[in-house]
């Protein structure tokens, strides 16, 4: 690249990131990443980081509003709570819209892909991944959620109903913010979970077999869409394993669909697992850029896989499907996992472009 | 006071760091946003006539930080945080990024090691969310002068090695 393209490519990078980049400006970009699709994935890491990163100066210590207040106490002499805390709360309601209307636009803002994000009737963001990445949100209430490749989650812009709801289908690890007179719902296609501060992971991809709810610390309160009169209580490192009904596996869209899945049944209550050199369970090492299998067949694995790295796997015959593998990748290219299983199992296979082909 | 003290919570933080980036010292950082805040309830009953308020407060934190430094010249205390250490501060998730923990940390180094002004700009509208016209009004200086040091700082980060290295890993 010529240097005077290297800076304008650079001004128009910073200019869409920050959101300041005109159409005209965002079109210019775009044919650059055209003629040099390898920049696209430079800019992806960046993106992400933009987006996500901690941020990069020092923080608050603990316990500052109660020391602040202390020394409002001092220097004004406070009246007592009257109906002045209208003016703030309106205040208020115009700042939070503005900090999570932030959060979302600048996402928006880094998915390389040309659709234009319509807006939904009902004031809902939804967030989604492709293939081979992930993402991290925070809702309007503060709780955090991890999303990994191929989610889509939906939540309405201003949680101030009287229930915090989201609708996932993928799957996400979600760390909820406590609060007991605002219930958190998390609605799949197959179950709906009923969370009050705490930390668990929802996998309900609808093109698997099962949907999986495992819960890492607090309780939930799970019940099926099929059947929401049962509800089944968790306690930390439950795992509820669900089989999606039939018609669930046809379709393979990105929606919660308004009808519930109907024919869903339980599979049963299991432990989370913890493999021997980790304290995180194995369900939730994907959040720490993990790749992990337990004891999965290769069907399974495969569909991990072909999420994880973004490519198509196809397996020749069925009998291999049925063998199960266990392993924790971090950092691995597609070709070294390949190869790390192909030593343990019992399959040769070939890398092609986006495609893995897998044969006896 | 509940709206009052949620408007502390969403707002301190963002305060905070600007005013640490220059003032350096986390106990001098925290009193100035009390101090920002001090201001905001004795002019309640005017808040709603304010355009922009958290224009107005950044520019409220950077003047009670620049008037710091302007009295504390010659005797500043440098607090033992703003010595760099080698390992960054890391943020309270599980996983840190969706990205490499190498990778993250390459590039927050070349965010730290940004010339000031570059620095404070690329935080402001990074970890703010601030607008390039909002952080000009703040600096006191042009939007043009915002576009280029943001410019310069992200074709910075866009050279940390690791991501050489991982445009090869796509290929």
């Amino acid at each position: 690249m010529l240097p005077m393209r290297e800076d304008q490519f650079w001004s128009l990078v910073s200019l869409k990131l920050s959101g300041e980049a005109s159409a005209d400006e965002l079109a210019t970009l775009d044919r650059m990443l055209e003629e040099q699709p390898e920049l696209a994935a430079q800019l992806e890491p960046i993106g992400e980081w933009w987006a996500h990163a901690a941020p990069t100066g020092s923080r608050l210590k603990k316990g500052a509003l109660h020391r602040h207040i202390q020394r409002l106490n001092q220097s004004e002499h406070l009246p007592s709570r009257g109906h002045r805390g209208r003016r703030f709360f309106l205040l208020l309601i115009g700042i939070a819209a503005s900090l999570a209307g932030f959060a979302f636009f600048i996402y928006h803002y880094q998915s390389i892909s040309k659709k234009s994000a319509p807006s939904a009737a009902v004031a809902q963001n939804t967030v989604s991944t492709k293939p081979g990445s992930k993402s991290k949100i925070q809702l309007p209430d503060g709780s955090q959620v991890w999303l990994n490749a191929d989610s889509r989650l939906v939540y309405s812009e201003s949680f101030n109903g009287q229930a915090r709801e989201v609708q996932l289908c993928g799957e996400a690890y979600f760390d909820v913010v406590k609060d007991h007179r605002h219930p958190f719902i998390i609605h799949t296609n197959t179950i709906d979970v009923l969370v009050l501060g705490t930390t668990l992971n929802v996998r309900s991809y609808s093109n698997e077999k099962i949907t999986e709810a495992a819960l890492i610390h607090g309780s939930v309160e799970v019940s099926l869409r099929s059947d929401p009169a049962k509800k089944i209580l968790l306690k930390p490192n439950d795992k509820l394993v669900v089989q999606n009904g039939s018609n669930l596996l046809l379709a393979g869209s990105k929606t919660v669909r308004s009808h519930p899945d109907t024919t869903a049944r339980v599979l049963g209550l299991r432990k989370v697992h913890f493999p021997a050199r980790d304290s995180t369970a194995v369900e939730v090492l994907w959040v720490k850029n993990k790749l992990a299998f337990d004891q999965e067949s290769l069907e399974a694995v495969a569909s991990k896989i072909e999420r994880w790295f973004n490519v198509k796997v196809n397996i020749t015959h069925e009998a291999l499907k049925q063998t199960e593998y266990s392993g924790v990748f971090e950092d691995e290219t597609l070709p070294q996992v390949m190869e790390a299983l192909r030593l343990t199992g019992n399959f040769r296979y070939s890398i092609r472009k986006r495609e893995v082909t897998i044969r006896p | 006071m509940k709206a009052y003290k949620r408007l502390y919570e969403l707002l301190s933080e963002g305060l905070y760091r600007f005013s640490y980036s220059m003032v350096r010292s986390a106990e001098v950082a925290e009193e100035i946003v009390s101090d920002v805040f001090i201001k905001v309830w004795q002019m309640r009953s005017k808040l709603a006539e304010i355009d922009n308020l958290r224009v107005y407060l950044f520019t409220i934190a950077r003047n009670f930080s620049l008037n710091y430094l302007a009295r504390n010249a010659d005797s500043r205390v440098i607090g033992l945080e703003s010595l760099d250490s080698a390992t960054p501060v890391e943020g309270n998730s599980p996983a840190d990024l969706c990205i490499s923990a190498d990778l993250a940390n390459q590039m927050r180094r070349i965010v730290q090691q940004l010339p000031p002004q570059c620095r404070m700009i690329f935080q402001l509208v990074r970890e703010e969310g601030l607008r390039y016209k909002e952080v000009a009004a703040i600096l006191d200086i042009s939007p043009y002068t915002v576009r280029n040091q943001l410019s310069i700082a992200i074709q910075k980060i866009g050279e940390a090695p690791l991501l050489k290295e991982l445009r090869q890993k796509m290929v």
